[in-house]
């Protein structure tokens, strides 16, 4: 799946590697204690409008990835679907915005003006975005499996604790199916784009049959497990490893900064340093 | 042929001390759809016994399984599990007697880890966490497969994931295992592993085990009783010697003799004659030939 076309889309098996067999400084580190910085992540990028200080953020992720041996590369390209999605929305908005004119436009006698704010808007919206993005893809390659599926089944209620365990593993599944489905059709000469031009059916065909499978392998799955007595609940047999104390100091005080500067911007004016 | 033919009632177990544990008693079973799946089957496991279903794909030997597992109920007839029947409107705990193994282990191992899965049938019976651990380690390590403990099963291969699947039935206890084409796409070496297992399943556990299976040259060297199954029901039934060197139950079942037979059947006509032995195993062929 991560070859070719398909560089662009997060590859799951691959981030699944990463957290198993990469031994880095982030490795030991409890799930628990990611999953808090990635609430404290998410509520600073909600409030934070200083690109310098988002910008700042993004550059300590990444610094964590590096010193994680993620393939930084391959994030890169797996930007690709949020950057496009944070376009298609802010781009349309960033062209109202006012400020220093920086590009002007005239389509069909409508004036379109590109201020600098405009742009500053689809920088920082860009950027808290690959904030986001980044971070749940460093906790997802540099956790293991067996911690995420036990966190889900800690977290979550039943019956969404099961499906969410479920889901994960027909993932998957599903992925396995689509990629030797689409190798079924290269192995003869297709390929999807160059199918699509040629022979429009093949795109639908080959969605159409995973779906198909996966629905046929969803039924054996579930009567293996009825063929093991399940009734609707299983849990998760692995123990979740506490934070350290080294740990709990650091998000002491990362959760004490994020309630700082949230107070500071409640009272800091629009155009503040925050 | 007459005497090999599969009897719909069978007679009382024979005196030999061995019970009962599962009696098929002219089952029948029609898919939503209309396609019959068994038909008057008549179908029995003894205690320490293992049994082979031997029969073309689509013959009945899955439909059969899922029966004597409760995952099917049987449209007419009834199922007797350890002293439990079950009929068509009759809700059943036979999982707990009898585990079958899939013949996609894929299918079976969707857990996030080997241990979970593996704990998952002993869960399921009631067993507390420390218990249930403790019964998925002793069922990893008898199948060879301790070291896969905290593995994903996603990235096991082939014969690690069936270990594996085997594991996660036999923490169950069970009395009976139903392993549906328990070698198939499977290596020589892995598939030699799993046949050990499956002898040592009956001898060193006690448990009485059901092949189903294409692969007469397994059923050959493994089964005491082999089941002949064509279109929903069983053909022929007898030892695997009675069955494979009977030409007129084997193409009626539509398969081929095992490779031993066929090898040995080729010499003796080169040489002339039948041999008075019925070689089954290559071990055995060696012996027939040198004499």
């Amino acid at each position: 799946m991560s070859s070719g076309t398909f560089a662009h889309i997060p590859d799951l098996p691959l981030m699944t590697h990463y957290a198993e067999n990469t031994r880095s400084v982030f490795s030991g580190v409890s799930p628990w204690s990611k999953i808090v910085s990635l609430i404290l992540i998410v509520v600073l990028v909600t409030v934070l409008r200083s690109l310098t200080l988002l910008l700042l953020l993004y550059g300590a992720i990444v610094a964590a990835c590096v010193l994680a041996r993620l393939p930084l590369k391959k994030i890169l390209l797996w930007y690709t679907l949020p950057v496009l999605f944070v376009i298609s929305l802010v781009g349309l908005l960033a062209w109202g915005e006012p400020g220093n004119p920086v590009f002007f436009w005239s389509f069909i006698g409508i004036p379109l003006v590109l201020t600098d704010a405009g742009l500053l808007l689809i920088g920082v919206l860009l950027i808290k975005a690959l904030i986001v993005v980044t971070f749940s893809i460093f906790f997802l390659m540099t956790t293991r499996y067996n911690h995420i599926a036990a966190v889900i089944d800690r977290i979550f209620p039943d019956p969404l604790n099961q499906i969410f365990l479920l889901s994960y593993r027909f993932l998957f599944l599903t992925i396995g199916m689509t990629a030797a489905l689409l190798k079924a059709v290269r192995s003869r000469g297709g390929g999807l784009i160059r199918s699509i031009r040629i022979q429009g059916q093949i795109f639908a065909q080959v969605f159409a049959l995973t779906f198909i499978r996966s629905l046929d392998r969803a039924d054996r799955v579930h009567a293996a497990m009825a063929a093991r007595g399940y009734h609707g609940t299983y849990a998760t047999a692995h123990e979740i490893p506490a934070p350290s104390y080294a740990g709990m100091i650091f998000l002491a005080a990362a959760a004490a900064g994020t309630i700082l500067i949230v107070l500071a911007t409640g009272i800091s004016s629009p155009g503040g340093f925050l | 042929m007459n005497n090999l033919k599969n009897p719909c009632c069978y007679p009382p177990p024979a005196p030999d001390g061995r019970a009962e544990l599962i009696h098929v008693d002219c089952a029948s079973h029609v898919y939503p759809n209309g396609s019959v799946g068994i038909h008057h089957m008549c179908f029995r496991v003894m205690e320490r016994e293992i049994v082979a279903l031997c029969g073309r794909n689509g013959s009945g030997k899955s439909t059969l399984i899922e029966h004597v597992n409760g995952l099917l109920r049987p449209s007419e007839g009834k199922v007797v599990v350890n002293g439990q029947t079950i009929g068509s409107d009759q809700t059943s705990d036979l999982w707990k007697d009898v585990g079958v193994v899939f013949q996609n282990s894929d299918d079976q191992l969707f857990a996030p880890t080997v241990l979970d899965d593996v704990m998952f049938g002993p869960l399921n019976l009631g067993m507390q966490r420390e218990e249930a651990h403790n019964a998925a380690l002793s069922a990893l390590s008898a199948v060879g497969a301790e070291c896969l403990v905290s593995r994903l099963p996603g990235y096991l291969s082939g014969g690690e994931k069936r270990l594996v699947s085997i594991a996660g039935i036999l923490a169950m206890q069970p009395k009976i295992i139903a392993l549906d084409e328990p070698t198939s796409d499977l290596d020589p070496a892995h598939s030699r592993i799993v046949e050990n297992l499956i002898r040592k399943l009956r001898d060193v556990h006690g448990i009485s085990v059901i092949v189903a299976t294409h692969d007469l040259d397994l059923a050959a060297r493994l089964a005491d009783r082999v089941c002949l199954v064509q279109n929903g029901s069983i053909c022929a039934e007898g030892s695997p010697e009675e069955i494979f060197y009977n030409d007129e139950v084997v193409q009626e079942a539509g398969l081929l003799h095992p490779e031993v037979v066929r090898i040995y059947r080729a010499y003796c006509e080169r040489t002339g004659g039948y041999g008075r032995k019925h070689p089954l195993t290559v071990e055995q062929l060696i012996d027939a030939l040198i004499v």
